[in-house]
């Protein structure tokens, strides 16, 4: 069996087997479930020492050059004479979706172990947990639209549920707050995705087909289509091709998050629980980021090309938006949430530079902040559980009261600001040298967006220092008084376990990028080649 | 008298040539009989007899339908001096109605409402074994004649089924409604229909010069005809402007009588007017007399919008699934628009109409359910009944998510679709109608989210301090909910074993 059809559906089938479960059992689901997130880790584990590199397992535009390839026939609709409706269950995967699946298991695994917190309804949360599992690794894995589109909408009513049932006071809000937002993205994704499907044909078959890779080549255009490259459709008076791109984006956008369709992201990262807040910021805001490269800079690269600038402005003003947001919270975990948006910004700055350096640093962007993410939010859930508090200034000197803590938080504070030598600052690192290189290699962007971005790594400074310096220095007084004083204990050997390997990652992927960057950098080269602007 | 002897014969052959097209609908006949004899010979007790017979004979006549291909490897029949005529479409619309029937018919005990009538629920089945009938017609008809005819057989039993419980003041309203509306609609049909013979001087659609009369006429005058006779067939499918008696009705009839008027008899509807607009479509240059793309482009979007924002202001269950049957009918008119290109458009149509029939068939019966066991009727009655009835809010939970069109279920696949065939004629055409057709389909998809999402948002998110006033219910129910549930996940991930 495919090794990537076991990762998709082990999490459903451990899940199905938590809903036939007797409810009197339900003290076993979380075993359960994290027994179903470390054979996850496992597989994904052999995925990645299998995974062979070189500019012949490239991806990206030519199917044969994927790995893990599993096509079969799902459904197929005989349409008279307009030939046949075929969808595939069409699985494979490049260095970008590599990075992506294995990054994706060890969040999961973190996130079950962070759902021990959990208390009312196991049964119900678990299940749902394990369905968003397999949804959010079958959209990294997907190369049929129809099939990424399914895994895509599959990811919402889980959440809805996991953020409405067990979140904050303003859970219901915050939960269709999220919900509208994603599906008024996708529901138009839906007709472009249509409108894609019925212009490209699979040159084997003669049929029209949702093949990625397929819509990537434009000879595979019908020459009379409205995403034809040649033909020069207009939508509403619009570039047809260009409303495509920009209506994918958006839907991509709204996930990555980008200002200005980010609002619903603090509301739903602060109600959501613990292990939910993890997965959204570690695994499904990547899922925008790689939306936005494999399918708008895969499929419309042209349209890629010549709207570079406002993408780079739209993820500066990310950057620094998200970043004197996070300056003036006063919530912890809201703080987090702007820092995210101001973190994913760089993702969108390296993709939009359009040079092997910047894509390369987006992924490495993207990986380093789904670990660091995952981080600083289960540190916020461990003193969110101990007081049921969040402020910033009801802490003061934690120092020296949880000096166990202090040291994660010191660490996933200084490696998120971007301290040379944690994941962060190669990632973003990267990420700005290609914004620097483009203005004078494809002249994609101006210099100053990467001045503006470096900018923003001070501001990733000044909130985080500035936090550290308001809650764990200095004399310990608390809001709650001795009650407080004694809950606050300090951490736990499950919480040790959990946040000791984020750590030992963010360390290790500073001082050996190539880890990722090997991986991923044929797929880079062949996407840029691809593009093919110099 | 003896100037007509010599055509007899000719005119009896044509008859007995029709039989064998027709066996589904003797078989229906015989079964409407069948039923008035076992409730003389039983009396009281002959509901369940009915019941069982009622169904079973359904099924039988649902394979009759299938048998009908048989008889059509020839193509298209006209029959019965061209009152009628079997198609493809014709049969897989019969089979959808057949079926559905059966499935509503095992469920109108199952309501307690309902099932508490004195008079038993007998007659009940008998009138729709008739509607049946009407509506095997309705999508058969293609003589303006036999299409009046068929319409006013539907709508006498559909009144009467309205009215059938009409104990306390809302429900006798809604059926007072329902008459004086229907009456007036069918009136203003009827005087379309004769207008248009008038400008025609013939009743035949097919064949007949009925449209090459209408040709020679002011388009201004055939445009009000055709106006007047759309006013008959929107009452059925409720679109905006004719939707108005919608709320009232289904709110104020019993659960599974709604659940008929929403689902079977719109399918029906849907199927007559494929058969009127066909003729229109496919006879060159009368797009300039009466432009029909345009015509349902508008009364699709207006429909959309209506029937999606005013169910987002509902806080009734009842009201909201009728102002939502009514977007659902919008949504469905955009894939008429396309049905002359190819068999896209008619599998288009005919998925999401079975698609959308299950799903609102299992929504009434939740109404239904929720209803007897709880006694919830608005949003605020379904607080926190997730966790009391868990199976029954998760079966809730999929069939609102099939409504609104999300992954994996049946319903996004027909939304995908009736999305696709849109798309295939827009690309042919780059009428801007279309894609504003699709796109108001898109942004509505989303209002409705809205207003299906408070379902589960009372069911699971909130919390209530009730414990009192719980009653229990017929299991079947709730069996017959979950297997519906479940058959729209199944068809969502895999849809082409409905299709073929």
């Amino acid at each position: 069996m495919n090794i990537l059809t076991l990762l998709i559906f082990t999490p459903l089938l451990f899940g199905l087997i938590i809903i036939l479960m007797p409810s009197d059992w339900r003290f076993s689901f979380k075993y359960i479930t994290l027994l179903a997130t470390l054979i996850q880790l496992g597989l994904s584990i052999v995925l990645y020492l299998q995974f062979k590199s070189g500019p012949e397992h490239a991806g990206i535009n030519a199917e044969d050059t994927f790995q893990f390839v599993q096509k079969s026939h799902w459904i197929s609709l005989n349409l008279g004479s307009l030939g046949k409706m075929q969808i595939d269950y069409f699985v494979g995967i490049d260095g970008i979706s590599v990075a992506m699946v294995v990054m994706s298991s060890v969040v999961m695994v973190i996130a079950a172990l962070a759902s021990w917190e959990i208390q009312s309804n196991l049964k119900g949360f678990f299940s749902l947990f394990l369905l968003l599992n397999t949804a959010v690794i079958g959209v990294f894995c997907a190369l049929d639209f129809f099939l990424f589109y399914i895994f895509y909408e599959l990811m919402l009513l889980p959440l809805y549920f996991l953020i409405g049932m067990w979140g904050g006071a303003r859970r219901e809000y915050a939960a269709i707050k999220f919900f509208l937002y994603t599906l008024f993205g996708s529901v138009f994704m839906l007709l472009v995705m249509i409108g894609l499907y019925l212009s490209v044909k699979d040159p084997a078959t003669g049929d029209h087909t949702f093949n990625i890779i397929q819509m990537m080549n434009p000879a595979n255009y019908d020459s009379n289509s409205i995403f034809s490259t040649l033909a020069h459709k207009t939508l509403l008076g619009m570039p047809a091709r260009a409303v495509g791109f920009v209506v994918l984006f958006i839907a991509f956008a709204i996930k990555v998050p980008v200002v200005p369709l980010h609002t619903w992201l603090p509301d739903a990262h602060v109600e959501a629980p613990t292990p939910v807040s993890i997965i959204l910021a570690g695994i499904l805001l990547k899922v925008g980021g790689y939306g936005i490269i494999r399918i708008c800079l895969g499929i419309f690269p042209e349209i890629a090309v010549s709207g570079a600038y406002w993408l780079g402005l739209i993820g500066v003003i990310s950057i620094l938006y998200g970043a004197l947001n996070a300056l003036a919270q006063r919530d912890l975990k809201r703080l987090i949430a702007y820092s995210s948006v101001s973190h994913m910004g760089f993702v969108l700055l390296g993709i939009a530079s359009l040079t092997p350096e910047g894509i390369s640093g987006a992924v490495m962007q993207m990986v380093s902040h789904g670990f660091l993410s995952t981080m600083l939010f289960f540190l916020v859930g461990v003193v969110y559980n101990r007081v049921h508090d969040r402020d910033i200034y009801h802490f003061r000197g934690l120092g020296s009261l949880m000096p166990r803590y202090t040291t994660f938080v010191m660490i996933a504070f200084f490696a998120s600001l971007g301290l040379p030598g944690f994941s962060a600052f190669v990632g973003e690192a990267f990420s700005l040298i290609g914004a620097f290189k483009s203005p004078s290699v494809n002249g994609a962007l101006p210099y100053w967006m990467a001045v503006c971005g470096s900018v923003g790594i001070l501001l990733g400074a000044a909130y985080f220092l500035w936090t550290l310096q308001r809650m764990f220095f200095g004399s310990l007084t608390l809001k709650g008084g001795e009650i407080w004083k004694n809950a606050l204990t300090d951490l736990n050997s499950r919480e040790i376990f959990s946040l000791f390997p984020l750590a030992i990652l963010a360390l290790v992927l500073g001082v050996m990028p190539s880890l990722v960057f090997d991986k991923v950098n044929d797929s880079v080269l062949a996407l840029v080649h691809f593009i093919g602007f110099k | 008298m003896n100037d007509l002897l010599p055509f007899l014969p000719g005119l009896l052959k044509q008859v007995f040539d029709g039989i064998p097209l027709f066996m589904p609908e003797i078989y229906l006949c015989a079964l409407f009989v069948v039923l008035l004899v076992t409730d003389l010979i039983f009396g009281k007790n002959s509901a369940w007899i009915c019941k069982i017979i009622a169904c079973g004979v359904l099924i039988v006549i649902a394979l009759k339908d299938v048998e009908q291909l048989k008889l059509l490897l020839a193509g298209p029949q006209l029959f019965f001096s061209n009152m009628l005529l079997l198609h493809e479409k014709t049969v897989s619309f019969k089979l959808m109605i057949d079926v559905l029937s059966a499935v509503l018919l095992l469920y109108f005990d199952w309501d307690d409402q309902l099932a508490s009538h004195k008079k038993g629920l007998t007659d009940l089945y008998s009138i729709v074994i008739a509607a049946v009938f009407g509506m095997h017609l309705m999508v058969m008809a293609t003589n303006l004649l036999s299409i009046y005819l068929s319409v006013e057989m539907v709508s006498i039993a559909s009144y009467l089924m309205v009215a059938y419980r009409a104990e306390n003041g809302i429900s006798s309203e809604a059926g007072l409604k329902y008459v004086l509306f229907g009456g007036a609609s069918s009136a203003i049909m009827l005087y379309g229909i004769s207008l248009l013979y008038g400008f025609g001087g013939s009743l035949n659609l097919f064949g007949g010069n009925l449209l090459p009369g209408l040709m020679q006429v002011n388009p201004l005058g055939v445009a009000l005809a055709l106006l007047l006779f759309l006013v008959g067939i929107g009452f059925k499918l409720s679109f905006v402007p004719v939707h108005f008696w919608v709320p009232d009705i289904y709110q104020g009839a019993p659960a599974p009588v709604s659940a008929f008027l929403s689902t079977v008899t719109k399918v029906a509807a849907f199927g007559l007017l494929i058969n009127f607009l066909t003729p229109f479509i496919f006879f060159t240059g009368f797009s300039k007399v009466f432009d029909f793309g345009l015509f349902l482009s508008v009364v699709g979007i207006t429909t959309m919008i209506a029937g999606n924002f005013a169910a987002t202001l509902q806080n009734n269950l009842k009201r909201m699934l009728a102002y939502s049957s009514i977007g659902h009918t919008g949504f469905a008119l955009m894939a008429l628009v396309n049905f002359n290109t190819d068999k896209q458009g008619i599998t288009a149509i005919t998925f999401y109409l079975f698609a959308y029939s299950l799903a609102n068939i299992g929504a009434w019966m939740l109404a239904s359910y929720f209803s007897n066991t709880a006694n919830a009727e608005n949003m605020d009655d379904f607080k926190g009944l997730g966790f009391k009835y868990p199976l029954a809010s998760v079966a809730f939970v999929i069939i609102l998510i099939s409504l609104t069109g999300i992954p994996v279920t049946a319903g996004f696949y027909g939304k995908f679709l009736v999305f696709s065939s849109v798309y295939t004629v827009y690309q042919a055409s780059h009428n801007v109608w279309f894609l504003l057709l699709m796109i108001t389909g898109a942004i509505t998809t989303v209002v409705s989210l809205f207003y299906y999402i408070k379902i589960p948002l009372n069911l699971f998110l909130r919390k209530t301090e009730r414990t009192t006033g719980f009653a229990s219910t017929s299991n079947y129910l709730l069996i017959s909910i979950a297997i519906i549930s479940l058959l729209v996940v199944c068809l969502g991930l895999f849809p082409d074993f409905l299709v073929r």
